[in-house]
């Protein structure tokens, strides 16, 4: 399995590569403002009360 | 956020508290990618408290302001403006890091926010799963001044538990 490349559309990676490539959006997403950040962290909190179903979770007032 | 922040200034500005930082798991978001987390950790600087001796920290003057506003207890939280807020009265490694903290603004207001090196000590001093998880994601996702996390680890005798953390999670 590790040494299977892996075919989306016209791009030939490894496992590797992939991992990499996750990684390398995680620095990019560790980039964006504090704004957005805490935007995306109220998100997951909505996500987690009403989806989660998790009603103790309380959802930030951010304006 | 914005507003919770500005109450969080007013406390400095009324001379209840000499200063704060933002740190957690909300510090940690500063400099990482977004993930889930509850509550803004607050720590603050009393006025004077080199100067005291005593064993108790009373926060009352804090909290009295706090209620006078109208903000109220949501379990261990004080809720303000819609924020979950815990506040901790810094120890010397959290006085350091409230010193050292960064300025930031968020949506206009200033704050000032914990930097990754004294984010890592501390969670490291909490030791908990979900805080050794964090440091994972401080030295993989940010620019760690490791000359500087290494002074504050030896100050605060520290570099054991680091370097036992580095053999268990990256095998060196």
């Amino acid at each position: 399995m590790e040494g299977k490349r892996i075919l989306i559309g016209d791009r030939v990676l490894s496992r590797q590569d992939l991992f990499q490539q996750k990684e390398g959006t995680r620095r990019e997403r560790a980039k964006l403002s504090f704004e957005e950040k805490v935007k995306i962290l109220v998100n997951l909190q909505r996500l987690a009360h009403h989806w989660g179903r998790r009603k103790d979770i309380i959802i930030w007032k951010i304006s | 956020m914005k507003e919770t922040l500005k109450v969080l200034n007013e406390l400095k500005e009324k001379g209840l508290i000499q200063d704060y930082a933002i740190g957690g798991a909300i510090a940690a978001l500063r400099w990482i990618e977004p993930f889930f987390t509850q509550d803004l950790d607050v720590f603050i600087l009393l006025k004077d408290e080199d100067d005291k001796k005593e064993e108790v920290i009373d926060l009352s003057p804090i909290y009295e302001y706090l209620k006078g506003k109208g903000y109220e207890w949501k379990g261990h939280w004080i809720m303000i403006e819609g924020v979950p807020v815990d506040i901790f009265p810094a120890d010397p490694l959290e006085k350091e890091a409230i010193e050292q903290a960064q300025e930031v603004e968020y949506e206009g207001v200033k704050t000032k926010v914990i930097v990754p090196e004294y984010l890592i000590t501390l969670f490291l001093k909490a030791g908990r799963d979900k805080d050794l998880r964090k440091i994972e994601m401080l030295l993989e996702q940010c620019d760690v001044d490791r000359q500087k996390l290494e002074g504050i680890l030896n100050r605060h005798n520290l570099n054991k538990e680091f370097k036992d953390f580095e053999e268990k999670r990256y095998g060196r």
